[in-house]
């Protein structure tokens, strides 16, 4: 028997009546109910309750001397084994009081559940135990079980009678707190939430010591179990971890919004990348936390939520990543400066090094971008291996720290690889980062290869407008020109207007000429346009004929070439000048006489239109001083405030020019005048003017 | 302020005739919207009918979007014509020596259909 004064025990009784009025949180409570049983009655006790649904669960455990923690919380994770015939298992199983006054080997063989478990009761070192049943409105509620031994005492059968008062002061107390049915109940039912729960929870008493965590918190955390984070020294955990805020700073415990609410303050959820030291797995986590007061204000707890939000910040990152890299990729067509920016993009969050490679023509590969993290690049290892085997693969590699992907068109050879690396961070790559790698990858290769095409098309297009004007007009004997020209839209764009003056057998041709359609094709059109006008017209020295060639040209071509050309062939003999003209599907040219212009030529098809076309001459006597000017319909269709240019404006502009360059300055003035926004169509002028018999001599060559 | 480059497009069927209404402008900007405003019209294989009447100014690509359709209907052998628009267009039908192609245009008030679309 527990030696000790009749007085001592009741005064215990009255203590746990106290504890257990109802105004302390259930642990404390239980943590006081044993308080007092340990020492007094025990060196070692449990207590447990059991829910109507027959739900076991151990509420408290509390034992006296050294090992102590570590005894306790092996005694808090014990379960009863149910076919057990002594102790715990047989108290809850019958109902009955059991007493084990010389507690053997052979008894702690039979409760306990494996060999640690057996290893973790032996070092109780009991003598004596006793397990009672707490009734409560004729129900097993609980069970509180009680050893003696390290402090040198036994039971006796007296004592199982104390402890029986006991457990019935301890089960109405629980009862009429409603703590069982709490504990049973609701808890249960928290518990079965938070353990099912995605995110973590983990909960901290007022000390800061971790006294919960749901298994989404061992997963979240990487370690193997929940216990493992209850059992860890308050602050060891965060050892295990490099944390980061999203701007990448370094963040302490201390940071974090458990601690913030810990120390009295207000935290606002938290975004942090959890690096795992040991593997270098990598998760955004987003971290809450929030008090809990005890009945006096006190902070009696901190519960932290904490959620995965890896998938959806990756998703982000990367959905960010790539349309920041798609923008730079698409607005500027210098691609080594839009490389560069995308592989600064990459580091701001993906990695720690970047660097894109492209083919160089000894099939090598040159780099011509890197980002690095820290800014500066480390001279690091020579790990491109992996590149090299992407754009032989044409398959995006994943190894560990290194990633490769080709930079490649659909269905097309790799021109050049994105590779990222992780340096100094832990982080290793993962799926996820490879389908980024390869959509960047895909990106990139697209913007270098529009770049290079539109490198190339500036160049064929600069070559081409270069051929499609003469370098300067020609000087014909007897006669002044002056030409203008401007193309529409952007300058490295070939417009289809063109215009030439060339010398033909019997005299000088001169033509503007105004092909449909823009871009490329007009392009080439425009260009067959004149030099098949040239060639022909040198070669047959007749308007008509000229135009018939041509027409038979385009239509040799697949679809429709339309073409509009007015021609004038100049004709100087005896000083009787003479230009025969045609038209066709073009605008009249415009005859100045003393200063007066009127149309002239007969209007026929288009060239291109039909096989066959009557194109029609007309022969214009040219005075000294008389002016014939061309024009393409992009001067009459001139786009002003609510009109077109239009003809007669055209005529009433050119009305009183003195000259062929007065001509045109007045058509180009009065055309910019009036013109609103960007001009649609290209312009293109050429004025001939007839010299008097003074400036012919100077003309003569 | 009137712009150009504005084109609004309206497809009818009149009997077994598609008459495709322009107003606005048919140009470099424009003509895109007017071609397949003619194809939806050439979908349903009878008569193809291009009304100019509202249309304030058209440019050769406009021409060359009627007379890309005028073979094509000489080719494939339905009937393809243009109600004629105001003086401005069609002085470009007389500068593409069209003016005089009778076939080419057709009186909108003697659409073969219950009393024309006048």
């Amino acid at each position: 028997m527990i030696p000790g004064h009749e007085e001592d025990r009741f005064a215990l009784l009255a203590s746990i009546d106290e504890v257990t009025d109802g105004t302390v949180l259930l642990g404390e409570t239980v943590a006081r109910l044993l308080e007092y049983v340990v020492p007094a009655f025990a060196d070692v006790a449990t207590l447990d309750t059991i829910s109507p649904q027959g739900v076991f669960r151990r509420i408290g455990s509390r034992v006296e001397g050294p090992g102590r923690e570590e005894l306790e919380k092996g005694l808090l994770r014990r379960r009863p084994i149910p076919e057990a015939p002594v102790g715990l298992p047989a108290a809850l199983a019958s109902g009955e009081s059991q007493l084990i006054e010389r507690v053997t080997e052979e008894d702690l063989r039979a409760i306990a559940a494996d060999e640690a478990d057996f290893e973790l009761l032996r070092g109780l070192e009991l003598r004596s135990m006793l397990d009672v049943p707490l009734l409560a409105r004729g129900r097993i509620v609980g069970a509180l079980a009680c050893g003696v031994g390290p402090s040198g005492r036994d039971y006796g059968p007296e004592d199982l009678r104390f402890a029986e008062v006991l457990s019935g002061r301890l089960a109405l107390a629980l009862d009429n707190a409603g703590l069982s049915a709490a504990v049973s109940g609701l808890e249960q039912r928290l518990e079965a939430t938070l353990t099912n729960l995605a995110e973590a929870v983990i909960v901290r008493d007022g000390t800061a010591k971790i006294v919960f965590a749901n298994p989404a918190a061992a997963r979240l955390l990487a370690v193997a179990s929940a216990d493992e984070i209850t059992d860890a020294v308050p602050g060891s955990l965060m050892a295990l971890y490099d944390v980061f805020d999203e701007q990448g700073r370094r963040l302490e415990l201390s940071d974090l919004p458990s601690a913030i609410v810990a120390r009295g303050g207000e935290a606002m959820p938290l975004l942090v990348r959890n690096v795992i030291r040991a593997t270098g797995e990598q998760r955004w986590l987003l971290h809450k936390a929030t008090p809990v007061l005890g009945r006096d204000g006190s902070l009696a707890m901190v519960v932290s939520v904490i959620e995965d939000l890896t998938e959806v910040k990756r998703a982000e990152l990367a959905q960010r990543l790539l349309a920041e890299a798609g923008h730079v990729l698409s607005s500027s067509l210098d691609y080594h400066q839009s490389l560069q920016r995308v592989a600064e993009l990459t580091v701001s969050g993906l990695a720690d090094r970047c660097q894109v490679l492209l083919r160089s023509d000894d099939d090598g590969l040159e780099q011509v971008a890197v980002a690095h993290a820290e800014g500066e690049v480390p001279a690091g290892p020579d790990d491109l291996g992996v590149a090299a085997e992407a754009v032989e693969s044409a398959e995006a590699r994943l190894a560990g720290r290194v990633i490769a992907a080709p930079l490649a068109l659909a269905g097309q050879p790799p021109i050049g690889a994105i590779f990222l690396a992780m340096d100094q961070s832990r982080r290793t790559f993962d799926e996820s980062d490879l389908v980024l790698a390869r959509e960047l990858g895909q990106r990139a290769a697209i913007a270098v290869e529009n770049a290079r095409l539109y490198a190339e098309r500036s160049e064929i297009a600069a070559t081409l407008q270069r051929s499609l004007l003469p370098p300067e007009l020609p000087a014909i004997p007897g006669f002044r020109l002056a030409g203008f020209y401007r193309a529409a839209g952007e300058q490295n764009e070939v417009g289809g207007d063109f215009y030439d003056a060339f010398e033909v057998r019997g005299g000088w041709m001169v033509v503007v000429g105004d092909v449909a359609g823009r871009g490329a094709e007009a392009a080439a059109l425009t260009s067959l346009s004149r030099y098949t006008l040239r060639t022909a017209g040198k070669l047959l020295g007749d308007p008509v004929a000229t135009l018939e060639q041509l027409n038979a040209a385009l239509r040799q071509g697949t679809g429709l070439s339309l073409v509009s050309v007015c021609c004038a062939l100049l004709r100087d003999v005896d000083d009787d000048a003479k230009a025969e003209l045609v038209l066709a599907g073009h605008p009249p040219a415009l005859h100045l006489r003393d200063g007066r212009p009127e149309p002239a030529g007969v209007f026929a098809p288009f060239l291109g239109a039909y096989e066959r076309g009557e194109w029609t001459p007309v022969t214009v006597r040219l005075e000294p001083s008389d002016q014939l000017v061309l024009y393409t319909d992009g001067v009459i269709d001139t786009v002003g405030e609510d009109e077109r240019f239009g003809e007669d404006r055209l005529i009433a502009a050119l009305r009183g020019a003195s000259s062929a360059g007065d001509s045109v300055a007045r058509i180009e003035a009065a055309v910019r005048g009036f013109a609103r926004g960007p001009q649609a169509d290209d312009i293109a002028v050429i004025a001939v003017e007839r010299l008097s018999g003074a400036g012919r001599v100077g003309q003569q060559p | 302020m009137r712009r150009a480059g504005h084109l609004s497009l309206e497809l009818r069927r009149i009997g077994e005739a598609s008459v495709v209404s322009a107003r606005g402008d048919i140009d470099l900007s424009t003509v895109a919207r007017a071609a397949e405003a003619m194809d939806a019209a050439r979908a349903s294989r009878g008569s193809v009918y291009l009304d100019l009447r509202e249309v304030g100014f058209m440019d050769t690509s406009g021409l060359r979007l009627i007379i890309e359709e005028q073979q094509r209907a000489v080719a494939s052998g339905y009937r393809f014509a243009v109600f004629p628009g105001p003086p401005k267009v069609q002085r470009l039908f007389e500068i593409a020596g069209l003016a005089g192609d009778e076939r080419l245009f057709a009186d909108p008030a003697r659409l073969p259909s219950a009393g024309g679309i006048g």
